[in-house]
């Protein structure tokens, strides 16, 4: 019951300290609606991204094309719109499932220790021995580039970052009180591991998601700029960008815009990160 | 009349510039003698000539390589003397004979610091070599052929079998396995010293290679047309279209290849100091469907497809300057034999714009309701996705529903064509000749897969019924009988009336050709006109070539 | 010490000999062949063949896989499958511009992003912190190919200040700085939002230690405690983690090189890709995993120079 009590006012602390951080609420504000941009993309786009229109390719802004249009002849502003579902689903997911597959991998290897967290941490040293967009531009070159693919990259890139983390905030607590109880009542594994442990290490991983999902979305654009990101005609940020390099001279706006999307919303969802950090941190708060 | 032309220019030239001294500049020069010249290509792949297949690759080679004989460079039709001075054939056809110039010197490698003269001991070993399926991408061209040396200045070439003088000749002209590489650098430094330090008698001389980044050809003081008026042909690796613009308006490059995009070139064209020339001899860009698979097993569902598309729409979608309409796959004059718009017409073979005859094809062929088919395609954009998404939205008002293009890199995508992975292939190349266009995309051997040799028949076209009348039709014999026809006009009309044959059965569609454009600086003077250049498919740099002040 | 570093670099061993397995099992599942890469699609099937068994590709994997471990062993990259150039010669081309460009941003990191750091650290919740926190952001947040477009649009063309092709020559200098100029400041503001904000939080902690406290409290000037005190303890972590970005910024450098068409080893890597250049692909990779053990072996050895506390035993 003050246990409650406690965590309820501790919760309260939390969210005034991330009303007040203005970073975060200003980063949360733009995610949400870039989210909702992308939900409702279908309803908000003002043409189908991939309907070309023979007669008017390179056009200038006009009240028809706010952003004119592309060397195809597409909406512009259609496929910026369209193309945050792409960046989103791919910079989310995968984040979500390197953050699944690592957590998973690194509180395995810190709860049993011996060989099983030697074979784990090397192979994550292993995947750890290249710069991230190395190990991506492999691992796409090999899978071929599509949505799923990419997800899977950048998730497999993700996940080595995900099971360190998760193995250290482990190793930390491990020794607690509560846990070391929990063990000598009998609990099993997996329950420790979920009511005990997790929870504790939930903050920290949020953090990171959150700081990494900018991480992951500027991944696939930069994929994207080398030609190994979702194959075209599908709208995406990087491939836009690409594309609109080649007729900069003709339609600068196509990169301009396309690249200012994946800069607000890496800047949102970092931002954001930032202030989940703040607010978990209370280390940090107010600093 | 054009050599007429040729020599006036020659004379206003050299009155304008009374002394061209052999050091130093004359007026009307540039001070600096140095041409960049900026390809679409992360770097080089070869600078061996009987390797080189890409644009920059080809370019650099031609640079540096002759021939025995030669296409006039800028308009690439018909042949004229290089190495060689003359020639003759004897009277059975079957030997020809060829005369070396003389003085030509090889530039100068390790060991033969002036270098050497060309005697036909280099050109046997050269043409053995481009026979020789281990060093020459085009050993197939020289199956039968015998070279020797009668005497240092004289060989002769035989061939098992008569064939015109138009297919002889560009087997040994300044192209592919034509280029004649030095003997004694080969054989003193070996191949791998080779690969990587080309010997030539061609105008420029390898000097040095960064990679990714550049090459660097050196003006061949002892060249035998007259010493080269640039000093030096710097060949720069730029992938990024936007970057090679930023270098020619910044003047840090002279020439670029350019954007297949009829907007940007207007575009570019607008700049100051840059001219921009569009040239041919064009890609030709070509749809063939897969016979052997559903539906288009069916020549009225090929037929269909046909009807529903509108080639002067994919025209302009891809920019008229550019871009222009073809009805044979093969390419159009100047190449004899080329089937042109108007014989097509009066064959009946050209089926187009037309959409309800498209759609009642199809209600015939059993497909009232149009039909799905996947398509894989290159990710290449002028060359494969503009022109397939125009085709992909045209076909659509028929009822055929090319629902997805599945994009993918270009290595993979020529992997999977050729295990018949895709039941329509758009194909975008240039072959030199019909003879060569006609063999490998529809004789019987050259079939995908199952085929003797197989090669680029993607229609699968010479093993199967097209027509639905029960027998396999094949143009395999008029191929054939063409090839070894002599007489030009009858060869040329057996080439028309396979193309024709192969328009009725309707084996593939073809759709555009696409011209070249490379922006360049206006104070290049490249020395000769730019209307053809199929051999490196970019401005050749001769000896001629030179930077006007500025 | 020493026995620690032998014993660390022995630790590397099997490490990288999985990294080897898997940069050779990643290699040779790349769809597309090498041979009709390197020859085009005019050449002829004959040529193809004698290519293929020319590069090896004919021979079974294990085979193939023995034959890469011997050449690495014997410290030979083998020689490109498409140009036929040795690829440790390619490297050795190429790898100085990547590492010039890394060092140039690290400079340029630690150039601006110390003082902008400190003057956050210093100014906390003043419209000069939130300034530079929110440009450190962006540092982080834009992709650098954009950037370096942006900065290309600017400084090349509309001020037309730094060239714009290729990359400089060695032995010019001052024309290879100039080339260097605008690449290393894109990268350069990558590093610059990592060591603001290191430089920030590090400040921030050790503000509130107890010796700093006690400075305080004994009533020495805050400008002296903040220099004296603060700064010379914060720089440990500050400086030290710089070393893990450099990691980041040599994956980063691909696309500077991409975007500023200089030569580099990510561009070297790319264009393996793009051409089924095995040997080079896979020579490029197994570099890079090199350099990137180099470097974390290297933090863990600086890191108990500076921090006494870390006992190698």
């Amino acid at each position: 019951m003050e246990e409650t009590l406690i965590m309820q006012s501790q919760r309260r602390k939390m969210w005034s300290a991330f009303a007040r951080n203005r970073t975060a609420l200003i980063g949360a504000v733009v995610a949400i609606i870039i989210v909702l941009v992308a939900v409702f993309a279908p309803v908000l786009s003002p043409y189908d991204p991939l309907a070309q229109d023979s007669y008017a390719r390179l056009a200038p802004s006009s009240e028809a094309h706010w952003l004119g249009t592309d060397d195809f002849g597409r909406d512009i502003l259609s496929r910026i719109i369209w193309g945050s579902r792409v960046s989103l689903i791919i910079g989310i997911s995968s984040v979500l499932l390197g953050l699944l597959a690592g957590t998973l991998l690194g509180m395995i290897a810190g709860y049993y220790r011996g060989k099983i967290e030697t074979t784990i941490m090397r192979g994550i040293d292993v995947l750890m021995c290249f710069p991230d967009l190395i190990l991506a531009i492999a691992v796409t070159a090999v899978l071929g580039a599509n949505l799923v693919n990419l997800i899977i990259t950048i998730a497999i890139v993700m996940t080595p970052r995900f099971a360190r983390l998760a193995h250290g905030s482990l190793l930390s607590i491990k020794e607690r009180e509560y846990v070391v109880a929990a063990q000598s009542i009998g609990a099993r594994v997996p329950r420790i591991l979920r009511k005990h442990v997790l929870p504790n290490i939930f903050g920290e991983l949020l953090v990171a998601a959150t700081l990494w999902v900018g991480v992951a979305i500027r991944l696939e654009a930069n994929l994207a700029f080398i030609g190994l990101g979702v194959q075209p005609p599908t709208p995406t940020w990087g491939n836009m960008i690409r594309e609109g390099v080649d007729v900069l001279i003709n339609a600068p706006g196509i990169s301009i815009y396309s690249g200012l999307s994946i800069l607000v919303t890496i800047l949102a969802f970092n931002m954001l990160g930032d202030g989940v950090r703040d607010m978990i941190d209370p280390r940090l708060r107010g600093a | 009349m054009r050599t007429s032309i040729r020599a006036m220019t020659l004379l206003v030239l050299l009155l304008c510039f009374p002394m061209i001294p052999s050091h130093g500049h004359a007026e009307g020069l540039a001070k600096e003698q140095v041409l960049t010249i900026a390809f679409d290509a992360g770097d080089a792949k070869t600078f061996d000539p009987h390797r080189a297949a890409s644009t920059v690759d080809r370019s650099t080679v031609d640079s540096m390589f002759n021939g025995l004989v030669r296409y006039p460079p800028g308009r690439q039709v018909g042949f004229e003397p290089d190495l060689a001075e003359s020639w003759e054939v004897s009277k059975d056809g079957k030997t020809w004979t060829f005369h070396l110039r003389k003085g030509v010197y090889f530039h100068p490698f390790p060991g033969f610091p002036e270098g050497y003269e060309l005697t036909s001991e280099d050109v046997v070993y050269s043409l053995q070599r481009a026979a020789n399926p281990e060093h020459s991408a085009y050993a197939g061209e020289y199956e039968g052929v015998q070279v020797k040396a009668v005497d240092p200045y004289t060989l002769q070439i035989q061939i098992a079998k008569p064939i015109s003088e138009t297919l002889f000749l560009a087997k040994f002209a300044n192209y592919a396995g034509g280029f004649i590489v030095s003997k004694k650098a080969l054989e003193t430094k070996g191949e791998d010293w080779f690969k990587t330090h080309p010997v030539g008698t061609g105008p420029f001389r390898f000097e040095n290679y960064e990679p990714q980044q550049k090459t660097v050809l050196a003006r061949h003081d002892k060249y035998f047309r007259g010493k080269p008026i640039l000093e030096k042909v710097v060949i720069r690796y730029m992938p990024n279209v936007s970057s090679r613009e930023f270098g020619l308006r910044t003047g840090e490059l002279q020439i670029i290849e350019g954007l297949n995009e009829a907007k940007w070139i207007e575009k570019v064209a607008t700049f100051p100091d840059v001219k921009v020339q569009t040239f041919g001899p064009c890609e030709v860009q070509m749809l063939h469907f897969n016979m052997t698979k559903k539906p288009f097993d069916d020549i009225r569902v090929r037929k269909a497809f046909c009807y529903a598309v509108s080639r002067a729409e994919v025209a302009a979608f891809m920019g008229e300057s550019l871009a222009e309409p073809i009805y044979s796959g093969a390419l159009a004059p100047p190449a004899p034999g080329a089937l042109t718009k108007q014989e097509a017409e009066e064959a009946g073979v050209v089926y187009e714009d037309n959409v309800e005859m498209a759609k009642k094809l199809l209600a015939e062929a059993g497909y009232p309701n149009g039909f799905e088919t996947e398509v894989i395609i290159s990710e290449l954009a002028t060359s494969y996705r503009k022109p397939m998404v125009a085709l992909q939205a045209q076909v659509k008002k028929a009822g055929i529903n090319m629902k997805k293009l599945k994009v993918v890199d270009h290595s993979s995508f020529h992997g999977l064509i050729r295990d018949d992975a895709s039941p329509l292939v758009y194909y975008a190349c240039w072959r030199p000749n019909v003879d060569v266009f006609l063999t490998r995309f529809f004789h019987s051997d050259s079939t995908v897969v199952s085929g003797k040799k197989p090669d680029t028949n993607f229609s699968h076209y010479g093993t199967v019924d097209a027509d639905g009348d029960g027998t396999i039709d094949t143009i395999d014999q008029l191929i054939e009988q063409a090839r070894w026809e002599l007489d030009a006009q009858k060869q040329a009309d057996l080439w028309r009336k396979a193309q024709i044959q192969l328009l009725s059965d309707v084996s593939h569609l073809p759709v555009i050709r696409l011209k070249y454009a490379f922006p360049m600086k206006s104070y290049v003077d490249l020395g000769h006109p730019l209307e053809y250049s199929w051999q490196t498919y970019s401005p050749q740099i001769t000896e001629k070539t030179r930077i006007l002040a500025h | 010490m020493f026995t620690y570093v032998v014993r660390r670099i022995l630790q590397s061993i099997p490490i990288l000999f999985v990294v080897l397995t898997l940069v050779f099992v990643v290699v040779r599942v790349l769809p597309g062949d090498p041979a009709v890469a390197a020859l085009g699609d005019y050449a002829s099937k004959e040529a193809v063949e004698a290519l293929r068994e020319k590069m090896g590709l004919n021979a079974p994997l294990w085979l193939q896989y023995i034959r890469f471990l011997g050449s690495l062993a014997r410290g030979d990259l083998g020689i490109s499958a498409i140009t036929g150039y040795p690829v440790a010669q390619q490297v050795v081309k190429v790898l100085p511009h990547t590492l010039e460009l890394t060092f140039c941003a690290i400079v340029f990191g630690y150039l601006l992003g110390i003082p902008l750091g400190i003057s956050s650290a210093v100014k906390r919740n003043t419209f000069v912190d939130y300034f530079n926190r929110v440009f450190s952001l962006l540092g982080l947040s834009v992709p650098a190919f954009y950037l370096g477009i942006l900065l290309i649009l600017l400084f090349c063309i509309q001020f037309p200040l730094f060239p714009v092709v290729g990359a400089g020559d060695f032995s010019r200098p001052v024309e290879n700085l100039r080339h260097l100029f605008l690449p290393g400041l894109t990268l350069g503001l990558l590093m610059t939002a990592y060591v603001t904000r290191m430089t920030r939080s590090s400040i921030l902690d050790t503000i509130r230690e107890d010796f700093v406290r006690t400075a305080y409290a004994k009533g020495v000037a805050e400008r002296v405690v903040l220099y004296k005190h603060v700064l010379r303890n914060a720089m440990i972590p500050i400086v030290t983690l710089g070393g893990l970005y450099a990691v980041v910024l040599i994956g980063s450098s691909v696309m500077v090189e991409i975007v500023f068409s200089r030569p580099g080893l990510g561009k070297l890597m790319v264009g393996a890709i793009k051409q089924r250049d095995y040997t080079t692909l896979q020579s490029v990779m197994v570099i890079y995993a090199v350099i990137v053990v180099m470097i974390n072996l290297a933090i863990d050895l600086i890191y108990g120079l500076i921090d006494p506390r870390i006992k190698y035993d």
